[in-house]
């Protein structure tokens, strides 16, 4: 599903370049779930950016789903994402003049889902993750957790292929954390979503069936037991 | 503490430079307009102050009505001036102007000049006006017969010198001696000659009461109320008037005058009125009018709101980049009256620079504003104290006004809601904000549907059926100069290729020259029976010329050798007159030498527009007989100019040393409406002037749109959002307030238009189709505005945005 070869990033710093990302290969096949560690500033959440076509590298080729996304039109690739990716942001990113309830619905807004339909969508998940109450409530409104969770919700409303999730749980008190990535899990494995996840947590990481290891931008080949 | 102030007002124009600029620039065009307009409005109003007894000169003004229609004229009788002095001590001088005789032909050396502005006026003219003189005494200047005043200019044009005193002109083979060398009168005076001749050279049936053709001024004494002065009119009537007319016809008393439906009535208008009041007939030079004075004050301040409303709402929709700093000082102790001068300050630092810059605009504009207004100013006409006064304060007027409220909205702001980072929410819904943008565009389209009422309005002009057709007629003027050749000069025009008619008469539909005289249907020459009407002397071949069609009857022939007692009448004459047939019928008046005569309706003419279409079409007659003033000649020549200069060469033969002057009809015609073309103009100009302020507003406001929500564009994108869900989300809402402004501009724009409209008996009505196009026009450009903006802020990489948390 994902092929990154030799994916580069850098910024330039006074003339010459810090590199954030150097020789990044990584093969992601579809129903995988994968873990990106590291320690902070490592490079995970812009490497998750660019599985998420959301940054370009400064050098490489990515291919998602056999079709390369540096040669796509702009138009095509936001048809692709808009189909097949769902985004959990480090820092939520929720739009602060919208509801929860109006928040959860704007992808389908952009799919164009009907107005039945959404509210059905929209009112299921409200039930399942037990925010009902909360529903017309501003983000503002909301503790961090709770924040976490609609833009989790968020995420998967459209039920996406692949779901990208940098730091889903941080904010998360440990029993929550916990259900995210039991459901995480379930979407996995009865699904096939493929999961890519950024985590510091060596706990969460052991949800998925493999671990990126990021030091300084490059990935570590250190072999690594998995423990499911 | 001001250093202060400035220092950081600089460098916060300079840290936002696309606000400063869109500030600046709009404020600039906004003030360059403000200013433009005082120069005109200030010009407009100093007409005729310059005279020392200018509050306290008037000029007696006649209104008849006999029969049909109403004369409302300039011009009084020739004994008026004279009896007013006589029998009222509270008037202290009177002078009159004489000019019906119109253009005079003047030798220099071998050759003829036609000049134009020339008069007869009293000795007396110096006594009420005042124009210094150069040489020679003006007081006793035009005592005599042959004595002529002339400017500097024609001194120079004609003598070379200012030195000109005792030398002759020949005016129309008549020698004058220059008794006095005056300055040229100023550009703002309701009359401007070169010449003023002796009025003991003019020749008049004098000592009648009936006749009006001298503008007759008068000076009051001090304290006089002019108002009731006019009352003793009412005696002058009684007293002179009456005997005269009982001469004529018959006539016992006013009442019953005024009974049969007619009017004699004088008035006096202040000099310094006369030029933006005066509408009556016939004026020197085209006048002003007061409502175009208060049309584009009017449009003046409107365009100056717009932009002080640009100011504002750019200055508050920043609010939230400027929260933080108002958070910080306030943190620190700044109270908040020292933060509101400190926004003031900043705003009046602004409005002086775009004033610099106003001010060069205005500078390069006024050519061409002066070539649209028909004006002669400069921008000195600004370095006089009434001005001055005005515009030292404006910028700090502007500044504060403009200032004002985004001072006050900033410098609210608590501390610990800006801090938080939550004030953002101070920027998105500000009705007041919203109000204001609407202002902004209903006075835009206010302004496009008034001009394109305007166009609309001279087109319909421009293409109407006239009753005759104004289209390639050579028109040549000053025909007489030919004197023994007026006929040859015809025939052999009349023999060139592309030539196929031509007539004599100075009446012409687009020309001034006027006949007014009283018609009477019966024999009895009484008060019921009469109608004062258009005379016109035509030959045989006028109405051919015109393409004018006679639909009853037949015209003049050279077949009927006793045509030269018949007349042709338009459809109003006969219709008045209450004629179903009028051929046959006869119509009683009197000739030139005053000796009743009996005419025979041969003929009737479709009625065409001899006056502007402001009016309907009065009652006319026309007769044969000679007015060789005017030569018309029907062309059709593919190269018109080549055909003009065989007429030129053809006239140099027969006249020589004769001035060949020539206009075309059409050009003639659209003289008319001068006035209307011009308000066209300035309607276009301020038009887009007011819909680029307005639009530089909604780019600043769709910037800081875009700005404020950068976040949130990020996200959407994120979540799947097209550039065009983008684009919409931003434009939405300021597309909304256009199509609100669309909903209250409309009356607004088709009650003035519906106004101004009415000051024409001919008119369009007003489509639905101008309101869709005021409307598309001002959306579109909106649209295209918010969209620029919009699309760059959709195509931004979110990664970029979402960073900046
Ligand atoms: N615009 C930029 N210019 C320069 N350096 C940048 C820029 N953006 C990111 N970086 C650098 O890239 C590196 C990787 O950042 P990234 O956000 O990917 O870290 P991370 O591994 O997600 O860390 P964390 O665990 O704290 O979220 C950091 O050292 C950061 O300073
Ligand atoms: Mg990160």
């Amino acid at each position: 599903m994902i092929e990154l070869q030799h994916i580069f990033k850098w910024y330039p710093a006074g003339g010459s370049r810090v590199y954030v990302l150097q020789d990044i290969n990584l093969n992601i096949e579809a129903g995988a779930f994968v873990s990106i560690m590291g320690p902070s500033g490592s490079g995970k959440s812009t490497l998750l950016n660019i599985i998420g076509m959301l940054d370009l590298p400064s050098e490489g080729s990515y291919r998602f789903l056999e079709q390369s996304v540096y040669d796509m039109k702009e138009k095509h690739r936001v048809e692709l994402y808009k189909k097949h990716i769902g985004f959990v942001f480090q820092s939520y990113h929720l739009i602060d003049e919208l509801t929860v309830y109006e928040n959860i619905e704007t992808p389908l807004l952009y799919q164009n889902v009907k107005s039945a339909e959404r509210k059905a969508m929209v009112s299921d998940m409200l039930d399942r993750f037990n925010i009902v109450g909360k529903k017309d409530l501003f983000p503002a409104q909301l503790s961090g957790g709770q924040q976490q969770l609609v833009g989790i919700i968020r995420a998967l409303i459209a039920r996406p292929k692949l779901i990208l999730a940098d730091e889903p749980t941080g904010n998360l008190n440990s029993a929550q954390g916990e259900e995210i990535m039991n459901l995480f899990q379930k979407l996995n494995e009865e699904d096939k979503v493929t999961i890519v996840q950024v985590t510091h947590s060596e706990k969460n990481a052991a949800y998925g069936s493999r671990i990126v290891n990021l030091l300084d931008g490059r990935i570590q080949h250190i072999p690594q037991t998995v423990h499911s | 503490m001001f250093r202060n102030y400035f220092i950081t007002a600089w460098r916060n124009l300079r840290k936002n430079k696309t606000f400063s600029i869109l500030n600046i620039l709009g404020l600039a065009i906004g003030l360059s307009c403000f200013l433009l307009i005082v120069l005109y409005v200030v010009d407009e109003l100093s007409f005729d102050r310059f005279h020392e007894k200018a509050d306290r000169i008037y000029r007696v003004h006649t209104d008849v009505r006999f029969g049909g229609s109403d004369l409302r004229l300039t011009v009084a009788s020739d004994p008026m001036g004279a009896t007013l002095k006589n029998d009222y001590p509270q008037v202290e001088a009177y002078t009159r102007i004489y000019n019906s005789n119109g253009p005079k032909l003047i030798k220099k050396g071998d050759q003829y000049i036609t000049e134009e502005d020339v008069t007869h006026a009293d000795s007396t003219f110096f006594d009420v006006f005042t124009f210094p003189a150069i040489a020679g005494n003006t007081k006793t200047a035009l005592n005599e017969p042959n004595t002529v005043v002339i400017t500097e200019s024609a001194a120079q044009k004609y003598f070379g010198t200012t030195n000109a005193l005792g030398k002759v002109i020949e005016a129309e083979h008549v020698p004058y001696k220059v008794t006095a060398v005056i300055k040229d009168m100023p550009h703002n005076s309701h009359f401007r000659f070169d010449f003023l001749f002796s009025m003991d050279n003019v020749e008049y049936q004098w000592g009648n009461f009936l006749s009006n053709n001298f503008q007759t001024y008068i000076v009051l004494k001090k304290g006089t109320d002019y108002k009731a002065f006019e009352k003793n009119f009412k005696q002058v009537i009684q007293k002179y008037l009456i005997p005269q007319a009982k001469q004529f016809m018959e006539i016992n008393s006013m009442e019953e005058f005024e009974k049969a439906g007619n009017k004699l009535h004088y008035s006096l208008m202040p000099l310094t009125r006369i030029h933006l009041y005066s509408d009556r007939f016939p004026e020197f030079r085209p006048n002003g009018n007061i409502q175009y004075v208060y049309i584009f004050s009017a449009v003046a301040l409107f365009v100056l709101m717009v932009a002080c409303i640009n100011f504002m709402n750019l200055s508050t929709a920043r609010s939230a980049n400027r929260a933080k700093e108002v958070g910080i000082r306030k943190v620190l102790g700044t109270e908040r009256k020292a933060l509101i001068t400190q926004f003031l300050v900043e705003s009046t630092v602004m409005v002086l620079i775009a004033m610099l810059i106003a001010l060069v605009i205005a500078v390069l504009v006024l050519p061409f504003f002066n070539d649209v207004a028909a004006k002669d100013l400069s921008i000195r006409d600004l370095l006089n104290a009434p001005a001055l006064s005005m515009l030292i304060p404006l910028p700090f007027v502007v500044g504060i006004l403009a200032g004002m409220y985004p001072a006050l909205f900033l410098s609210r702001f608590k501390p610990i809601v800006v801090l938080k980072g939550n004030s953002n929410s101070h920027f998105k819904k500000s009705s007041l904000r919203s109000a204001l943008v609407v202002f902004q565009f209903v006075t835009s389209i206010v302004l496009v549907i008034g001009t394109i009422v305007v166009y609309s309005q001279l087109h319909y002009i421009q293409t109407k059926n006239l009753g005759f057709d104004k289209d390639q007629v050579l028109i040549i003027d000053g025909a007489n100069a030919l004197q023994q050749n007026v006929q040859a000069f015809k025939n052999e025009v009349l023999n060139l290729k592309g030539v196929s008619s031509g007539t004599y008469s100075a009446f012409l539909p687009v020309s001034s020259a006027r006949n007014d005289v009283s018609i009477f249907k019966t024999p009895v020459i009484d008060v019921k029976s009469g109608l004062d009407m258009q005379r016109w002397t035509v030959d045989y071949d006028y109405i051919k010329t015109l393409g004018m069609q006679i639909v009853r009857g037949r015209n003049f022939s050279r077949e009927f050798g006793s045509d030269s007692l018949s007349t042709i009448i338009n459809e109003t004459t006969a219709q008045l007159f209450g004629y179903d047939d009028p051929i046959g019928k006869k119509l009683y008046g009197f000739d030139d030498l005053n000796k009743p005569v009996a005419y025979e309706i041969i003929g009737v003419v479709k009625n065409f527009h001899f006056e502007s279409l402001r009016q309907n079409i009065g009652p006319m007659c026309m007769m044969l007989g000679n007015s060789d003033y005017t030569a018309s000649f029907k062309v059709h020549s593919g190269d018109i100019q080549k055909l003009v200069g065989s007429v030129e060469q053809i006239w140099r033969k027969m006249a020589p040393g004769m001035p060949f002057n020539y206009r075309f009809m059409d050009d003639a015609f659209d003289e008319l409406y001068r006035s209307e073309q011009r308000v066209g103009k300035v309607a276009i100009s301020f038009a887009i002037l007011t819909i680029v302020i307005a639009c530089l507003g909604l780019f600043g406001l769709v910037t800081y749109a875009a700005e404020q929500r950068v976040k949130e564009i990020g996200i959407r994108k994120v979540l799947g959002a097209t550039i065009a869900n983008i684009v919409n989300l931003l434009s939405r809402d300021l597309l909304k307030l256009v199509l609100i402004a669309l909903v209250i501009a409309s009356p607004v724009a088709w009650w003035a238009m519906h106004k101004w409209l009415e000051d024409f008996a001919y008119r369009i009505d007003i489509n639905w189709w101008v309101f869709i196009a005021a409307g598309g026009t001002a959306i579109l450009i909106a649209l295209a505005t918010v969209s620029v903006q919009a699309i760059k802020a959709a195509r931004t990489n979110p990664v970029q945005n979402l960073r900046s948390e």
